[in-house]
Parts: structure tokens; sequence; C-alpha cells
């Protein structure tokens, strides 16, 4: 037998330090991985040590009961570990943490696991893809969903894989959609019961918009419920023509879910062509929209149209917000939504129902919302052959980065662009697995003439309680906790928390390249950590011991 | 092993017929047909070539560099499988990585002679005349053997062995049968095994999914993961033996043979 044994100094064995000795054994090694129920998913708020999904818990208000990281002792944080993502590319992972492992995802469909103390790496899966694309904003890969001891993700080719949590091995690889049609897939899916829930990305190549679930097991599709109703089907009269066939409606991230209510909800993007609405005239249904499915069935329960017939590409690809909260002297079940159309929306989650709404960032496309939440449009705002300067601009109010809720200040926290473009109409015609967006936008001053800021907005008024400017144009998450903090990171390269009650600064440590995700925080044998992606690199920061 | 070898053949790249008259091909022609700088002495220029410019990286002999990162160019291909795709990554490199586009002065035939000699290091499985037979392995591998008490195929199988799913693309007939006569032979690190005591004199063991200069990272015999760091424990003991048995007496060599068979046909289909 080849063996080598390596001894450690003989200091360690004296009797006298035995009892220390086992105490640091308990406490340095990562425990057993444990399998993922469905139960433990929908208790994620009770076991705050891990982060489970990609907006933490189903309810998605990124909100954390730990604690141990508090508004007294942040400013004590230092950095723990750094993972460099080998391919360079930028990362818009949210990581999840299960017992002490760390699933990171990486550009441009790859997967590691990596001891959440240490960051260095159980495994890798590198998923090969083809070489004919179709995608519209970058390699991207934002996390992936667990159930069980499998890992399901989805990839730029528009397929999920489910991998083995233990050992990265493939356990199987269902195409979702063909990627040579335009077809993609960048979120996070999520699990609900027994299922797999996913969307998919293109509505900037004339897609056909849907929601998908899987069987975790094999890999075989359940239900699919498109986001463009076919002939015969209500809605379908909404778009001129056969323009339904081709208008987009993708559902490029992640969604929620209220298991008391039973009902999914997932955002949708834009109706495609984006900007020359000319050969769609109508509603457009449900683009732009948030649709409630039924959780076993996937059928649509309610839907609700932010922007009916939108010509601006203001997708509604939000994470929707369900909170419990106090709306017109009694308790509602809410969804809370900041759009990338410039409004701020509280609807009754349980029927669609419109409670309130107003802009939360500059607006030109619209003078306010009607009674039903109906944007009244300001005539002459879209986009036309010469260009036509509107507010938002089209990377939106906010976009795709998570929002949060925090229960204990009760307000909503939005990263917000105060923006505005030139919007150019084109004409084009539909041509499979090409372009089809019809137009474009210019700005006409720089980046830095902007203002961007992170916004507290109280949803029942929508008041904005305060703000904490950033450098234009942040497309950082946010993550609050029961230590009163709000982490999120910047354009220009910060990390940082924010007192999440006054908006106070209280802690920033520059990491130099872009924040293009959404933080998150978890604890290992009662330790509490925080961790971020930023340009390549996933960085962990913890409390000086 | 040596009686596979003569069913075993490796095409020979090469079409000398097209001689000289190919060198003056314009580069867009060969495209359009394929790459007809393929002749031996193409193949020797290209040799002489990536000797100079793409073994830093990729080793003398082509099969890739752990600390580099280089892949093994001798098995499948993942970037690229016809000669145009692999043409298109030495001329334009792959962006993002480490792999740079040759010089811009360099022709495009010398390009094309480095293909025809990464061609010559691959040969057609399907040309492979094997002994055994692919479908009687299948069913031997899952239902006649304890192949599957330990390694994994497509999803299918245990955790405790290498995942062959692909396990066709980068060993040959000769290899397979090698490892399953003597798997003691090439034991990859993944494989080893590491016995750790801690200071309680608690002993673990588990296979070797990951070792540097200050931790480790083990999956135990029921699977379970620990990341440790080396200063916490007593000892540490590697084991590079493989915990997979010989099965030249165990299993017949037609068993044998039927197993090559199905394990070579793990492989991708050829795009």
């Amino acid at each position: 037998m080849k063996s080598i044994l390596r001894s450690l100094p003989p200091a360690l064995l004296l009797p006298a330090l035995a009892a220390a000795q086992e105490q640091q054994l308990q406490t340095v090694i990562t425990p057993a991985f444990s399998p993922i129920t469905w139960e433990r998913l929908v208790d994620a708020k009770n076991e705050p040590e891990n982060w489970m999904m990609y907006s933490g818990t189903l309810d998605s208000q990124r909100h954390s009961l730990l604690d141990q990281i508090n508004t007294e002792n942040v400013s004590e944080l230092e950095m723990k570990w750094a993972y460099q993502i080998p391919v360079i590319d930028r990362a818009e992972t949210v990581p999840l943490v299960v017992d002490g492992i760390m699933f990171i995802t990486e550009a441009p469909s790859n997967v590691t696991a990596v001891d959440a103390r240490t960051g260095r790496v159980y495994w890798r899966y590198d998923h090969e893809l083809p070489e004919d694309l179709r995608i519209c904003c970058g390699r991207n890969n934002r996390g992936v969903a667990i159930l069980g001891e499998t890992l399901f993700m989805s990839t730029l080719d528009a397929h999920l894989v489910a991998i083995d949590a233990r050992t990265g091995n493939l356990l199987w690889n269902t195409e979702v959609a063909h990627h040579a049609s335009g077809y993609s897939k960048t979120a996070a899916p999520l699990i609900v019961k027994d299922l797999v829930v996913t969307g998919i990305a293109g509505g900037e190549f004339g897609i056909r918009g849907f929601i998908d679930a899987y069987d975790p097991e094999t890999g075989e599709l359940v239900w699919r419920t498109h986001t463009i109703p076919g002939p015969g089907e209500f809605g379908n009269d909404t778009w001129l023509g056969d323009s339904w066939a081709t208008g987009g409606s993708a559902t490029w991230i992640t969604g929620s879910y209220d298991a008391e209510l039973n009902q999914i909800y997932w955002g949708t993007g834009n109706p495609g062509p984006d900007w020359n609405g000319d050969v769609r005239l109508g509603d457009n249904l449900y683009s732009d929209s948030v649709l409630a499915l039924n959780g076993d069935t996937g059928e649509i329960e309610w839907y609700f149209q932010f922007t009916p017939h939108d010509v601006h590409d203001y997708d509604a690809i939000q994470i929707p917000i369900l909170a419990d909260i106090e709306f017109g002297g009694e308790m509602r079940n809410t969804m809370l939504w900041a759009n990338r159309n410039g409004f701020f929306y509280t609807l009754d989650r349980a029927t669609g129902e419109f409670l309130l709404g107003d802009t939360y960032a500059s607006v030109t496309w619209a003078s306010g919302l009607d009674p039903n939440g109906r944007p009244i449009r300001v005539p002459g705002m879209a986009p036309t052959y010469e260009g036509i300067m509107v507010s938002p601009p089209i990377v939106g109010a906010t976009n795709w980065y998570s929002p949060a809720f925090n229960p204990d200040t009760g307000l909503f926290y939005v990263t917000s662009f105060d923006g505005e473009q030139e919007f150019f109409k084109r004409d084009e015609d539909y041509e499979e697995g090409e372009r089809y967006t019809g137009g474009g936008g210019r700005y006409t001053q720089p980046m830095d003439a902007f203002h961007s800021s992170i916004r507290a907005i109280d949803p029942t008024t929508v008041d904005i309680v305060w703000e904490f400017p950033i450098m234009p144009r942040s497309s950082a998450g946010i993550t609050t906790t029961a230590g009163g903090l709000l982490f999120s990171g910047s354009a220009d390269g910060y990390f940082f928390a924010l007192d999440a009650a006054t908006g106070e600064e209280l802690w920033n440590v520059s990491l130099s390249r872009r924040v293009h995700a959404a933080p998150m925080t978890w604890s290992v044998d009662g330790e509490q950590f925080v961790t971020i992606a930023s340009g390549n690199v996933v960085f962990t920061f913890g409390l000086r011991n | 092993m040596s009686r596979l070898s003569g069913a075993f053949r490796r095409r020979m790249a090469g079409c000398a017929g097209l001689g000289l008259a190919v060198l003056l091909t314009p580069a867009t022609l060969a495209e359009d047909a394929g790459n007809l700088y393929n002749t031996a002495v193409d193949i020797r220029m290209g040799e002489r070539y990536f000797e100079r410019q793409c073994s830093r990286c990729h080793g003398f002999d082509a099969t890739g560099n752990d600390e580099t990162g280089a892949p093994d160019l001798t098995g499948r291909l993942t970037r690229g499988s016809t000669d145009v795709a692999i043409f298109n990554i030495i001329r334009d490199g792959i962006p993002g990585t480490a792999m740079l586009p040759v010089a811009a002065d360099v022709p495009d035939p010398e390009v094309w002679q480095v293909v025809a000699y990464l061609d010559s290091l691959r040969y057609d499985p399907g040309s492979v005349v094997l002994a055994g037979n692919a479908e009687a392995g299948n069913e031997l591998f899952w239902n006649g053997s304890d192949c599957a008490d330990c390694h994994m195929v497509n999803g299918r199988g245990s955790r405790n062995g290498p995942d062959l799913s692909r396990v066709g693309e980068n060993r040959t007939p000769d290899d397979l049968l090698a490892d399953m006569v003597n798997p003691q032979e090439n034991v990859a690190p993944r494989w080893w095994r590491l016995r750790i005591t801690g200071p309680d004199g608690v002993s673990r063991e588990g296979y070797r999914m990951n070792e540097d200069s200050f931790s480790l990272r083990i999956m135990d015999d029921e699977e379970n993961l620990w990341s440790i760091p080396k200063d916490s424990l007593q000892s540490y003991e590697r084991i590079e033996d493989s915990t997979m048995p010989g099965y030249a007496q165990t299993l017949s060599e037609s068993e044998l043979d039927d197993l090559v068979a199905y394990l070579f046909s793990l492989r991708r289909e050829e795009i």
C-alpha cells in the first residue's frame, strides 16, 4: 500500500489540551450536508444559518433573522476569504449555503461547491455549451435551486440540469427550449413542493415566453404555462394578427411562492419587438405582468399587467416580494413591487387587486395610475424614428436585481435609477434566431450626470422614507437582517452596510469591481457571515475574531 | 490487454495524393472542403509548430497541463469538433482565457498544419472494431456485476467512484481494459483516500475530494462531506491505492470484452 503518513507537532497531542482540541475539531469541521426537504424550504426563515434558495425564502423578502452582525459591530467586518471564479466574466451569482457548504454559480453555466468557512473547493461542474448561443446580455448565471441532494441550474443553451450536490455529477440534462431559436436561461429555478419551476429568457429574439415545472427526479416536463395566450385562449386578441407567436414575454428571473394560497408568482418581460409596437397593437397580455399560477397545475389564477402595450422595454422582471402588512386598518396578504416602469405597486396577492401605486423614481411616460392601477399614458412618448426622450430609460427605474423587505422597519428597499434616454423605433422583420427588437435607445448625457440611490419605500403610502445616493447605475441587489442592517453594493465596486431604519452608512469596503449580484448572509457553528460577488470574485466577510 | 490491440486501430491521418498543389489553395477553399493540409509532411510541420508555440501550456504530448489549465487535446475537444472550428480557435484564440490567437503573420496553411497534427492525435471511435458486445456489457454493468455499486453513468449508480458517463471519450479500449484488470495502475488523486485522526483520537476515512496546503476535503463512507483544517488534526494518512478490485479473476475474458465495448460506447454523440 502506498501511503504517506503526515504527523503534526506533538504539542497537539498533550492530554492537557485534549478538551480544547476536541472543541476545536467540533467547531472547525463542516457538518455533514443534510438533504433539503420541502418542509425545510417552506420554513427557511427559521433556519437562517442556511440560505437555501435564490431569494432566501419563498416570500422573497431577502430578510435574514441573523443578528450577530448588527448596527453596533458591523464596522468590525473583515474579509474571511475570496473565491476567484476561473472564467473571466462578471458574476451575478447568489450562492446558496447548506450546512456549511456553499454552491456558487459561475459564468457561463458552471457551478462550484466550496467549504463555506474557507472558500476551498469540493467539486466543480462545467457545463458544455454550443457555439451558436443566442444571448442578449452577457454570459450570466444567477444561481441554483436545491431539493433533496440535487442542485438544479439553468444554462445558457436553454437547458435545465440536475447536479448531485455531493459530487457535482450530472444527473440529468433537459432541453427546455431550442437555443438556436433565441431561447436561453440564466435565472435560478424555484422549488415548489415536488416541482422545479423555471422561466426562460429570449425576449429580444421573438420567442414566446413560458413558465415550466419539471420532475426533479427525471427532468420530465410536468406543466408549461405560456405567458402569451394562444389562439382561442383568453387574451390572444390583445395581439394584432400573429404577433402573439413572436411576442416575447420572457420569464428570466426567479418567482415566489405562497404555501397557504398555493400560488406561484412570476414576473414577465417585455413584449417583442421591444420598441416598435405598431406590429403588435393591443395590450399584449401577459407581457410586463405578474402571473399568479396554481402551485400544482400551473394554471393562471389571476394576472396584473403593469405596462399594457409596452414600447419601452419595461420588463416586469422583478422579484415578487410577499409580505403581510397592515393596510387600510387591516392585515392584508400583499405583494410589493417596484417596477422597471418607475411605479411602485402594492397588490393583494390572493386576488391580484390593485391597492396602491405611485412613482418611486423619475417617470415621464405616464402621468399616474388609474384606480385599477393601469398607467395613464402621456401622449407622444412612444419611440419614434427620430428619437424621443423618455424616463425611465431602457434599463428602467430598477431591473432584475433583488429588492428586499424588512418586517422590522416595514420598509421596502430597492436600487433605483433616475435616468432618461432617447428611444428610437425601427422597422424589423422577424427571423428565427435573430434579434427582434424594433429599435433601441441612446443616452445623451454621461452616466455620472444621473442619480442612483437605494430607496426605502413605505408600502402603505409609497412615501420614500429615506434614500442613500450611490454612483449610477447600480445593478446590485439588497439584503436586510434582524441586526438592523441593509447590505448592498455599487457599480463602482463598493460593498456596504446601511442602517435599515435610517439609511445611515455604517460600513463600506472597496472591492474594486462592479457589484452585479445580491448579497446573502448565513452562519456556521454560530458565526455569521455575509457573502457578495464583485467583478469575478466571491467575497465572504465576518466579524473580527 | 494486448489481444485488443490488433482490433483497435488508429486512423492514420493524411491523404498524400493531394500533394503540393493544395499548398497553393486559398484558405477559404480549404475551409469549404475541410482541412486540405493533412499530408504526413503537414502533420510533421504542424507538430513542429505545436512544440514551439503550444506545448508550453498544452504539453509536448498535447495531453494538457493542470497547472496552466490547458486542456488535453488528444481526446474529444470541447470547444469545437470540426477542423474549421479548431482552425478558428487557433487563429482567433478563446476570449477571456489564456488561449491566445496565433500571431497575425502566421499564414493560414501553417495553422491548418497544426489542425492536421491535432487530428492525428485523435481517432474516429466509430472505426474501432471491438471483440465485445456493448449491449451485453450494458446488461452486465447494471445487473450482472457490482460496477454500479460505485460508479455512476448518466445520473444512475453511486458516488464512490468516477462518473463514467463519458469515459469512452478519453480512454481507449486498451486503457479501459487495463483499468479493470489493474485498477491500481493509474489512480487519479481525486480517488485517493485520506485517513484523518482528530485530536480526540477518532479516525475518519474518505475519498480525497480536494487537498490544499492548509486544509482537506473528503467524502466519508456514509457520503458525508467534510472540510477540515490540517492544523486541527493529529495526523492524516494518504492512501494512493484504488478502492476498486481487479477484475481479471472475477470476470471472464468475454465479459471484460463486453464491458470494454459498453464503456467505450459511453460518449456524447458527435455533433
